[in-house]
């Protein structure tokens, strides 16, 4: 690949970084938000939500792992814990790719980026994704054990 | 640099309102989330700065034609692949990525190729075998299969809608 012979690599670095810099209002907005929820919804309080039959709870794990987004591990970890209690599989498998996929908090930031049809648009491919996914994971884990 | 430049100010002063009231409440967790805020953005500054760097050489590299030959509407299999590959290697949280998608996206990359790159971010390879240990291979396997196919169904149905934003 041959280099844009305009610029200098620094200029363009420079420039990025300019691009960058004019995000980070919204970028500290959706930390400042994360810092938030994970102070104040802790995994034992996540974990109190589920319980409610297999559909009910696949529902609450979509919906709770879209609010409370963090850190994968911490989705794995209450994950293994529910698991542990009994919760169903496809509750689990929702929450955790909830978790990472949907995140309420960075809503704002993604319709300022990317405008709000995409945003939407985005969103529900994965909320219904994600439903579709946690069954046909668990039917086909089910299937080959 | 303007202050109109800046993305989300008014954003940022709705979260900070957020935090006054909170504090109002609750001045213990109003600063313990402050303290978890900067812990988050401590460990997100390796990420912030592969974010610029990478942006740089897309821009660097990649003129305008040879960027819309990679991930433009023609790009076929070759964006497919490459935008799956760069999501499941991409690390940190999904909008740490925004500043870098949302300049490809200025240059005339598919939305189709975003929504499975943000998608495909689910699978963490450094988490494997977390994921391992609690929930096993089989059910790794699985899920990491459904979830790339899952990517590049949702990258195809958002192409289909035609998603294109501002």
């Amino acid at each position: 690949m041959k280099p844009e012979p305009s610029l200098s690599f620094f200029k363009v670095l420079k420039k990025s970084a300019v691009s960058f810099a004019a995000t980070l209002p919204l970028l500290m907005g959706v930390i400042l938000l994360v810092g938030m929820v994970q102070t104040l919804v802790s995994p034992q309080m996540i974990a109190s939500l589920f319980g409610h039959g297999v559909l009910i709870d696949t529902v609450i794990g979509t919906a709770v792992g879209a609010v409370a987004s963090g850190n994968p591990s911490i989705g794995y970890m209450v994950g293994g814990e529910l698991l542990e209690q009994g919760i169903s599989l496809f509750a689990i498998t929702a929450f955790i790719l909830s978790w990472v996929t949907l995140g309420l908090v960075g809503l704002p930031a993604e319709i300022s980026v990317f405008g709000i049809r995409f945003t939407v648009v985005r969103n529900l491919l994965s909320l219904v994704f994600t439903f579709l996914i946690s069954i046909a994971t668990v039917m086909s884990v089910e299937a080959l054990s | 640099m303007n202050l109109s430049d800046f993305k989300g100010i008014w954003f940022l002063l709705g979260v900070a309102v957020a935090y006054g009231v909170l504090w109002g409440f609750d001045p213990h967790s109003g600063l313990k989330a402050l303290e978890k805020s900067g812990t988050i953005v401590w460990s997100l500054l390796p990420i912030f700065a592969l974010v610029i760097l990478i942006t740089a050489l897309v821009n660097y590299f990649l003129k305008p034609a040879r960027f819309v030959k990679h991930f433009g509407a023609d790009s076929g299999k070759k964006g497919w692949f490459l935008s799956l590959a760069s999501g499941v290697l991409s690390h940190g949280p999904m909008y740490a990525w925004y500043p870098m998608l949302q300049e490809m996206r200025e240059r005339g990359i598919r939305d189709g190729y975003l929504v499975a790159f943000l998608y495909a971010r689910s699978i963490k390879i450094p988490l494997l075998p977390l994921m391992v240990e609690y929930f096993g291979w089989l059910f790794t396997i699985v899920l990491t299969f459904y979830i790339l196919l899952g990517s590049w169904l949702q990258g195809v149905v958002s192409d289909r809608i035609g998603s294109k934003g501002p």
